[in-house]
């Protein structure tokens, strides 16, 4: 870099030059002198044949072609002090630019993570993933003969599965600890060109033999970096596996959020799962599998083989099938290839759409900071036009004072930007810690790295250009006319316009946070069927210690009864399913009475609860009774529905005394009618429900009842109770997932909070921007019309008139802009109308309170400085002027 | 200034240093005087051009400079023709032989 090794040189070169200069002056003077002419009136003649020696150096150095770097260290080093000169707008605009930068980066660093970065595999833009779509429940995973018949499609250059298991009990010697597990296929390395940075991998060959492979992270963690870890053994589920390899540092695995510690073959799966194989039961959909192109294939080519195999496959099985409903559901399954380059899509799919909506949010805070910054640049820019004059008069040229002012933006861009990227780290932590809902923390690895601080530094450089540019431009334009001259009305037309895009763009951000703010309140206001206040809900380990069956019931009753009895408890029972736990259970029910006609949708959810479960849930029974003690085993089944099942079968006409069945033979008498309740999540309309007796349930999964019970007492302190409580019953129990219903609640609407929070906060922040704008623009005006002011009051004008001419300027540039801010607001929240709940995109209540709230922040912003213009003494005013 | 004197037509003051400093070695000074001499004292070149040009040659690698201790005793910045100038100079000579040639034509033909 030769101009860096120059400027580095720069005292060298600045001596050689005045060495040339004065041996060309001296042989000058000894030529004339050589002439005859005496040697002082030579020295003279020298001096005035060469000229301005400083400016002949000025222009070697320009033609040396460093002299821009060499103005840029001395336009920082001067722009510093200019900020240091004023350090409340210095602190003001790099504390509103850190919040603005921050914001940005830290969405745009889990957007990078979530959506955007690729696996650090092998060619990661040729792996895809395959989703079985269903038409009813929608993304399904898939089974392991499915996965068998993937690996044979000829567009594939191998296919791999996975499956994640959470957080197991692993054993290593007699220490028992927590480690999250996942099974992978044999191919899964080979597929995805990953190998061990120790050791190795496992492969085809070797996936039925009882090894695993750990992640780095956890090697770190575990074994502190110990190469000694390959060799070592645990036990999972009673079968020893031993470690063989390590991969490689960047490899987080395939699912994005969510790294494995442990990875064992797909091919001990029985084992590992301590469960009865289920690898080749066509209806167990547990994978996910990626497979990658073949070299030459098209993700269209891969489409249309997939497609037609598997609409084939789906062929075969409708004509197995009698039921016409179940036929035509079959025949619209279909299996998805789409793209899966940064991993498994179940975090993207999640995430998305919130963070792409928030990366619009937080670009317009940035670009209202912008505004403001810019707002202040100029009006200290009016302050300076006398600084400005002069170096114009003095020869400056006008591109040499804009780079001046754009290198002071520069600096307050970067300092800005330097703060925000600590913000952003902070804010981005938080901001995991809420995506992670409470459950395990989230492995996003969200430090800086060189993506997102270029993201930073890019975000940093064009939020100088926008704010600094204009006003730069705009302060030197004087220079044109006599200097020192009262030139002001550009810098006002400015002014103005950036406070109606203020304006208009503080309005499109507080309706936003109003319609997400809307969202979550109907969510918390909505009545869900019951009272999600003092309950308490935990599951426990009963599958683990061994529990099923009969004693499994017996063992449930008893935690029940043990719950009941501690103080403060005024009601325990169990359900299946809490509400909104996001999943289900269904079935097609047949009703007493009830003929379907062809193809109507059979289907109900299903679920079990205890005794006196609808009295602690606060779900009023609305005809017959709920179920008590009665309704054990040896007894006839029974079943409460929920109105909206009375209300479809029975139309009004009693439903209590029928009957119901689930095709089989056995049927349950309907005791009760329930208000509904709202059964897979909040947003979902009441589903026809059907509540079988849980001291007679004997369905498939036993051991996933919630206990739950009523209390007013802290719940942390109840919970310590209730362990001990089920460890009165076998010391072997303990509480499992404790949490209280609200928690429970709010653990479904995560995407509302979080948008109504972040969409709350930046709607908050960008009307403090607005009010500091129109504050400093109308203040700005105010001293520009102090003359008129003050001659209007010298002649009578009362001091409100003044006020509300002042008033009156912002209730124009208020028109204007919320004119333009309802436009971009009706076009923007249309965009997210999905997201929204109870409440439409176009929502007049939230326009009209938007406009509102923003009016009389506005007026309130230049009522300050109206009323400072009219406490102004004319004789005062227009003496100074 | 005298007015005998013409001002060198735009772009052409590099062509001539390059030129001049091609029959050998020379400092500034020399530079100035030797153009002067050899353009029978038309050319005469103002230090605020000569040494930015100078410098400007430099920057672009067409010249290369040393200090040399001169005849007189002291330190001197001598300019010298580098490949690269060399080529410049080439490049410049047919450019404007061919303009001169053009401008030529164009007075005689437009009497």
């Amino acid at each position: 870099m030769s101009w860096l090794n120059r400027l580095l040189q720069r005292e060298r070169l600045e001596r050689e030059l005045d060495a040339e200069m004065r041996d060309h002056l001296e042989r000058q003077v000894a030529d004339l002198v050589a002439r005859g002419m005496e040697p002082a009136e030579a020295r003279r003649q020298a001096a005035l044949l060469f000229g301005g020696a400083e400016q002949i150096k000025e222009e070697c150095r320009d033609a040396r072609g460093v002299r821009w770097l060499e103005d840029f260290v001395a336009d920082c080093r001067y722009g510093l002090r200019v900020l240091r000169k004023s350090p409340v707008f210095t602190a003001a605009a790099v504390l509103s630019l850190a919040l603005g930068i921050g914001a940005n980066t830290a969405i745009f660093s889990l957007m990078d993570r979530v959506m955007l970065r690729m696996m650090p595999v092998r060619e990661p833009d040729r792996l895809v993933e395959f989703q079985r779509i269903m038409p009813v429940y929608g993304r399904g995973a898939i089974s392991g003969p499915l996965f068998g018949q993937i690996q044979k499609l000829s567009s594939f250059d191998g296919a791999l599965a996975q499956s994640w298991q959470g957080r197991r009990d692993i054993r290593f010697g007699d220490q028992d600890e927590k480690a999250a597990v996942e099974l992978v296929s044999g191919a899964y390395y080979r597929v995805l060109g990953v190998s061990a940075a120790i050791g190795r991998t496992f492969d085809e060959t070797t996936e039925r033999e009882p090894v695993a492979v750990i992640s780095h992270a956890y090697w770190k963690r575990k074994f502190a970096m110990d190469p000694g870890a390959i060799g070592k053994s645990f036990r999972l589920n009673d079968t020893v596996f031993t470690i063989v390899g390590v991969t490689p540092p960047e490899f987080f695995g395939t699912i994005v959020g969510q790294t494995p510690d442990i990875s064992v073959p797909l091919g001990m799966e029985a084992e590992a799962r301590g469960a009865q194989p289920v690898m080749q039961k066509s209806h167990y959909n547990w994978l996910s599998v990626m497979a990658r192109l073949k070299a030459g294939t098209t993700l269209e080519q891969a489409r249309a083989e997939t497609g037609g195999f598997y609409g084939n496959l789906m062929k075969a099985d409708a004509e197995r099938q009698k039921d016409e409903v179940q036929k035509k559901n079959t025949l619209a399954m279909r299996l998805r290839v789409e793209p899966a380059g940064n991993g498994f899509d179940d975090l993207r799919r999640k995430f998305s759409e919130p963070l792409q909506v928030l990366m619009g949010i937080v670009g317009l805070v940035l670009l209202m900071a912008c505004a403001n910054i810019a707002n202040l640049l100029l009006s200290k820019a009016a302050a300076r036009r006398r600084e400005i004059a002069v170096r114009l008069a003095i020869g400056a040229g006008r591109g040499r004072i804009v780079r001046q002012m754009l290198t002071e933006g520069l600096l307050l861009a970067l300092m800005g930007g330097a703060l925000g990227v600590v913000l952003a780290y902070w804010s981005a932590n938080a901001l995991v810690t809420m995506m992670s809902n409470g459950g395990p923390r989230m492995a996003l690895d969200i430090s800086a790295d060189g993506r997102v601080l270029g993201f930073a530094l890019a975000v940093s450089l064009a939020a100088c250009l926008l704010f600094s540019l204009a006003p730069a431009w705009q302060s030197t334009r004087q220079g044109q006319q006599p200097a020192l001259a009262e030139v002001r009305g550009s810098r006002w037309r400015l002014g103005k316009g950036l406070m109606v895009a203020q304006i208009a763009i503080s309005l499109v951000l507080l309706i936003g946070a109003g319609l997400f703010g809307r969202t979550l309140f109907n969510m918390y206001s909505l009545d869900a069927g019951f009272d999600r206040h003092n309950v308490l809900l935990f599951s426990a380990n009963f599958k683990k210690a061994g529990y099923k069956d009969d004693r499994l019931r017996v063992a449930q009753e008893r935690v029940i009864a043990e719950l009941k009895s501690l103080p403060g408890v005024t009601a325990a029972s169990m359900a299946l399913m809490p509400p909104v736990s996001g999943g289900g259970w269904d079935g097609d029910v047949d009703v007493e009475g009830y003929t379907y006609g062809r193809g109507e949708d059979k289907t109900s959810h299903l679920n079990a609860a205890g005794p006196g479960y609808f009295k602690l849930m606060g779900t009023p029974v609305l005809m017959g009774r709920e179920f008590d003690e009665r309704d054990g085993q040896g007894v006839p089944r029974v079943a409460v529905v929920n109105e909206e099942f009375a209300r479809y079968y029975f139309k009004g006409k009693p439903a209590v005394g029928k009957w119901l069945s689930l095709g089989g033979p056995e049927r349950a008498e309907i005791v009760g009618v329930v208000k509904n309740i709202k059964y897979r999540d909040l947003r979902q309309e009441f589903p026809r429900t059907v509540f079988f007796s849980a001291m007679q349930d004997v369905g498939s999964r036993p051991d996933w009842y919630s206990f739950v019970f009523r209390t007013s007492l802290p719940a942390d302190e109840m919970f310590r109770a209730a362990d001990a409580a089920v460890q009165r019953v076998d010391a072997a129990l303990r509480i499992v997932e404790p949490k209280t219903l609200e928690q429970h609640v709010e653990r479904t609407i995560l995407r509302e909070r979080m948008l109504a929070a972040l969409a709350g906060i930046f709607g908050a922040l960008a009307l403090i921007l607005a009010s500091v704008g129109i504050y400093g623009v109308m203040a700005f005006q105010v001293a520009r019309r102090q003359k008129e002011v003050g001659i209007r009051m010298a002649l009578g004008a009362k001091p409100a008139a003044v006020v509300r001419m002042v008033l009156g300027q912002t209730g124009r540039l208020l028109v204007v802009g919320c004119v333009i801010g309802l436009a971009g607001a009706f076009a923007v929240t249309r965009l997210f109308e999905k997201m929204l709940f109870g409440v439409e995109a176009a929502d007049s209540a939230t326009f009209a309170a938007a406009v509102l709230a923003l009016g009389v922040v506005a007026m309130a912003a230049s009522w300050v400085p109206g009323r400072r213009a009219a406490r102004v003494n004319p004789v005062e005013t227009l003496r100074w002027e | 200034m005298n007015s005998a004197k013409a001002d060198l037509p735009q772009g052409t003051l590099d062509m001539l240093i390059l030129k001049v400093v091609a029959l050998g070695p020379l400092h500034g000074y020399g530079i100035a005087q030797r153009l002067l001499q050899i353009s029978k004292d038309v050319l005469q070149v103002q230090q605020g051009s000569l040494y930015p040009a100078l410098h400007r040659l430099e920057n672009r690698g067409w010249l290369k400079a040393e200090w040399e201790t001169s005849e007189t005793g002291r330190e001197a910045k001598y300019y010298s023709l580098t490949k690269l100038g060399a080529k410049q100079l080439e490049t410049e000579r047919e450019n404007w032989e061919r303009l001169s040639e053009a401008i030529r034509l164009v007075m005689r033909t437009a009497e």
